[in-house]
């Protein structure tokens, strides 16, 4: 294929090389070339959100950030949290929150989440809401989302008051 | 150990499908990937209506790793066309070839497949495939259609008519006739649609050494999209394997065969080759399946405060093809078959038409035709109970169905009774109607802004969709679902069912039921759904069937399979299998429960004539007449059976912006037996989200001309998080007495009666200005809109 050049990018902390063409997304970089398919494209137009991973912490959607921008970036995926047997306490709050349905748009909002946690540990729900406002998700009407992130603060607060 | 002991349904048990999805481990169609995997894009059509003089696909092929263009007269003897028809003589027949080769009717319509290795290569190939056009006239308003100067869309359906259908029931010129007052209104319904996050897709793969084809598709209906494609390929559709395992999304929209599930396997069949093809967002939204678009003329004859009578006139717009295979109906006549909701008026007629014109075509979104009839009704309700100074909440329980048992609509429904005024009054209570009445008052005599408006409706939702529901529509058809139950060797149970889950809990909620019919725990239960090759047949998931219909049939083949336990258990235990009893994973003889066995321990004598862990000391052998199968497939078609609830809306309207904000719902709903009280508030809010969306500022927009307007999600607004309201959810429980279980569907609520109540706040926050709603979406330009012409 014409142009291609191999980029080096940290990928939920492993180092993962492989020939890209220029103008291949970073959405379908890690979903193709890595088989990370947790990241899902909903829009191609940066609207849904649906693609949203962390590049170098920053929020970032994967359809409109060309995979070799990230190339020596950090850059972290749903794949990055818990695990099916001990799930990250924001996946643990979504389930008991009933926080997703068909589940399409849950990876996005799940980094999106952990991003505004790591930024602000105690957000208000209007935060929340003004936060989230960039994810679109069609199942739930937003209400276990925005239960489940608050609920998930709570939780992340007394882990770090155990942990201290 | 409550929480494990039964009964598991009506518990509040957190989904089996959560880790998968949580983790990036669903199974999507763009997740799955073969061997020598190609890569389609098509050429779709940038006018709304135009011939198709020729196709120079030589620069396309020329392109380094394109694999083959197709067009539609490659196709046209391998695929047969798809025709959409209803037993009706009031409908026509019409034919649409999946991949066109004359003539395109809207934007966005396919004419070309560029298949190359990646999915980039082959949007380049589409690039430099040159088709040259002859533009004709196009119509985009249905109402303009129906003039006789009209460009025709389809030869054969003159006048751009596909339906034209008319029913009276009743004394209506007499009621009209004799009416203290007769109250009409027209309301324009935009065309929106369910909108699914994941854009469709399909991933085909023919291997002609076994003349075997398994596809991966975005489908609600696997099974009959597996005897649609077979049909169309000319295969048996046991050589055909449909799968859709996790979706994101239906609503309605993938109800239907899409043309590139025949396209895709045709492709994929030529070239021998797996072909994947995932639309982006741009064809999902102008070739996809729309909704809801519809000219509704009520009027109601009203004596001594009550609705004597209704007459309805409903134009639907079909788009430019009648739908596979539910035709263009689908809204046209479930709209007025809808008409009377929750009222009893003594006579009622109506006259449904659905038209043609050069736009996508158009199907199923949640809460078909009942929205927004919901809308016109209720909108018209409040007008009338403006002019007769009564309460609107007192106007809907002086006109309303008791719900105390059946009733039967002019429309030919049959209601199976509920809790219909107690649900209106419940929400009447929730919302604090009467102070919030005093609060409006206040505000109104200060002059504040913006605006406070109030929004009541009561509802009744049809579900279980069934051969009798589509009868008593005017659908004449059958329909068969069934499900599966097999019990394992080691005592788990695989349950399986025609039903296709893309977001409501089936392996969830279903692993309930099947846990109460058979006496094991819920975790026992496996659910498979959504693969044609390993699931019974059923018609799949739309119109709050699968509570109602795969519930009640699992519970058939559970109580099947539970007779063979029981008869197996009675050998071990030495009982009458009368006497057994089974229950949280153990099986006894009446008044023995300390000496039970394991429910696996009998499920291993049945395979193995000794259970599999070697302990259930049965002493030798199965007897012959024990000899029975741990499993059972049974069908299941429920009679008419219908939710209910209602729903207050609180909204303010800035009179300056046009800017809506719903500030807070309350909703009851009464489903019957839940199944999961967590998942039916999920269904609450989620349909409540949707219909803010379908209220206030959700349109696919065309030009006069036909131009698509609505190719991104930045002309296509769906809610946010910021949208969304405060959300107070009731409960009441009437079971059904016609159904198994009690079971009622309710997967539609909040867009049943949602925009409804929406468009009520706001007609009632504007209604001192002398503001008519008769147009949707509520965006800030049809607010002020109407604010202006009130003025006028």
């Amino acid at each position: 294929m014409s142009g291609e050049q191999p980029i080096t990018v940290t990928v939920n902390g492993e180092p993962r090389t492989a020939p890209t063409e220029p103008r291949m997304l970073l959405a379908d970089f890690l979903r193709h070339e890595l088989g990370l398919t947790g990241t899902h494209v909903g829009c191609e137009q940066g609207v849904c959100g649906a693609c949203t991973v962390l590049v170098d912490g920053e929020l970032v959607r994967s359809c409109l950030l060309f995979a070799v921008q990230a190339d020596g970036a950090a850059v972290e995926t749903v794949e990055s949290l818990g695990t099916r047997e001990a799930l990250h306490p924001i996946q643990e709050a979504f389930r008991e929150h009933h926080a997703l349905q068909c589940g399409f748009c849950t990876p996005g909002f799940l980094m999106a989440a952990k991003a505004l946690l790591d930024a602000e540990p105690d957000p208000t729900e209007a935060e929340i809401r003004d936060h989230l406002r960039g994810n679109i998700c069609r199942c739930t009407g937003y209400t276990g989302i925005v239960a489940a992130v608050r609920a998930a603060a709570q939780q992340l607060a007394q882990e770090g008051d155990r942990g201290r | 150990m409550a929480a494990d002991s039964a009964p598991h349904v009506g518990r509040r048990r957190l989904r089996v499908e959560d880790p998968r999805l949580l983790t990036g481990g669903g199974r999507f169609v763009d997740d799955v990937e073969l061997p020598g995997m190609l890569h389609a894009a098509f050429v779709r059509s940038p006018h709304p209506h135009a011939r198709i003089l020729g196709i120079d696909t030589e620069a396309a092929l020329a392109l380094d790793g394109v694999h083959a263009v197709v067009t539609g007269a490659d196709l046209a003897e391998v695929v047969q066309p798809f025709v959409s028809a209803l037993e009706r003589p009031e409908v026509r027949t019409l034919v649409r070839d999946v991949l066109t080769t004359d003539r395109v009717r809207h934007v966005g319509e396919a004419v070309a497949v560029v298949v190359a290795s990646s999915r980039y290569l082959a949007e380049d190939g589409c690039d430099l495939v040159a088709v040259d056009w002859a533009p004709t006239p196009a119509v985009a308003d249905p109402l303009a259609a129906m003039t006789p100067d009209a460009p025709q869309v389809d030869p054969d359906a003159p006048g751009n008519l596909v339906a034209d259908i008319r029913l009276e029931s009743g004394d209506v010129e007499g009621c009209f006739a004799g009416a203290d007052h007769v109250f009409a209104k027209r309301l324009h319904a935009q065309r929106h649609w369910g909108a699914p996050l994941e854009n469709d897709g399909v991933l085909a793969s023919y291997v002609p050494a076994t003349d075997e084809l398994t596809m991966w598709c975005t489908t609600q209906t696997p099974h009959a999209t597996q005897s649609l494609v077979a049909d169309a390929l000319g295969m048996p559709s046991a050589q055909v394997r449909v799968i859709a395992h996790d979706m994101g999304g239906g609503f309605g929209a993938r109800a239907r065969t899409s043309v590139e599930e025949a396209i895709v396997p045709a492709v994929s069949r030529l070239l021998g080759r797996p072909v994947k093809w995932i639309a982006d967002r741009s064809e999902t939204l102008a070739a996809g399946v729309h909704a809801k678009e519809m000219v509704v003329d009520l009027s109601v004859a009203v004596t001594n405060g009550r609705l004597t009578a209704m007459r309805a006139d409903v134009i639907s717009d079909a788009g430019a093809y009648s739908l596979f295979p539910f035709t263009s109906l689908v809204d046209a006549i479930s709209a007025p078959a809808a008409m009377p909701g929750i009222y009893v008026p003594e006579a009622l007629a109506y006259r449904t038409r659905s038209v043609l014109t050069n736009k996508s075509w158009s199907g199923p979104y949640r809460g078909i035709g009942q929205g927004v009839s919901q809308v016109v009704r209720e909108l018209l309700v409040d007008e009338v109970a403006r002019e007769l100074e009564v309460d609107p909440i007192e106007l809907r329980v002086r006109n309303m169905a008791t719900g105390d048992g059946p009733h039967r609509t002019h429309t030919g429904f049959v209601y199976d009774g509920g809790s219909y005024v107690q649900a209106l009054r419940a929400v009447q209570e929730r919302m604090d109607y009467a102070g919030l009445r005093d609060e409006q008052r206040r505000r109104r005599a200060a002059g504040e802004e913006p605006y406070l408006g109030i929004g009541v409706g009561a509802y009744v939702e049809f579900s279980g969709w069934s051969g009798e529901l589509g009868r008593a529509h005017g659908y004449p058809s059958d329909y068969y679902d069934s499900a599966s139950v097999t019990v394992e060797p080691d005592g788990s149970v695989m349950v399986t069912t025609g039903a296709q889950s893309h977001g409501q809990s089936h392996e969830t909620t279903l692993a309930q039921v099947a846990a109460d019919a058979l006496g094991v725990a819920p975790d026992e239960v496996t659910v498979r759904e959504g693969d044609t090759a390993t699931s019974v047949w059923g018609m799949g998931t739309w119109a709050s069937r699968t509570a109602v219909i795969y519930g009640g049939a699992i519970m058939r083949a559970a109580g099947d399979v539970r007779g063979r336990m029981a008869l197996l258990a009675g050998h071990m235990l030495e009982c009458s299998p009368d006497d057994v009893e089974m229950r949280d994973g153990r099986v006894w003889v009446a008044g023995s429960p300390d000496a039970a066995i394991a429910f696996a321990d009998v499920a291993g004598f049945a395979y193995f004539g000794t259970a599999m862990a070697g302990h259930a000391g049965t002493g030798g052998g199965r007897p012959g007449e024990l000899d029975v199968a741990l499993t059972s497939t049974r069908p299941y078609s429920p009679p008419q059976v219908f939710s209910n609830g209602a729903i207050g809306v609180v909204a303010t309207v800035d009179p300056g912006t046009g800017v809506v904000a719903v500030e807070r719902v309350a909703f009851v709903e009464d489903c019957g037996t839940m199944l999961n009280p967590m998942v039916v508030d999920g269904q609450i809010a989620g349909s409540v989200g949707q219909a803010i969306g379908a209220a206030l500022f959700e349109e696919l927009s065309y030009g006069d001309d036909g131009a698509f307007l609505s190719p991104t999600l930045q002309d296509y607004l769906l809610p946010t998080a910021l949208d969304m309201p405060a959300l107070d959810i009731g409960h009441l429980v009437s079971p059904s007495p016609v159904t198994e279980g009690g079971i009622k569907g309710m997967g539609e609520v909040g867009m049943v009666c949602g925009p409804a109540a929406i468009a009520c706040a706001v007609a009632d926050a504007l209604a001192p200005l002398g503001v008519r709603i008769d147009r949707m979406p509520l965006d800030p330009d049809g607010v002020l809109d109407a604010i202006r012409r009130a003025r006028d």
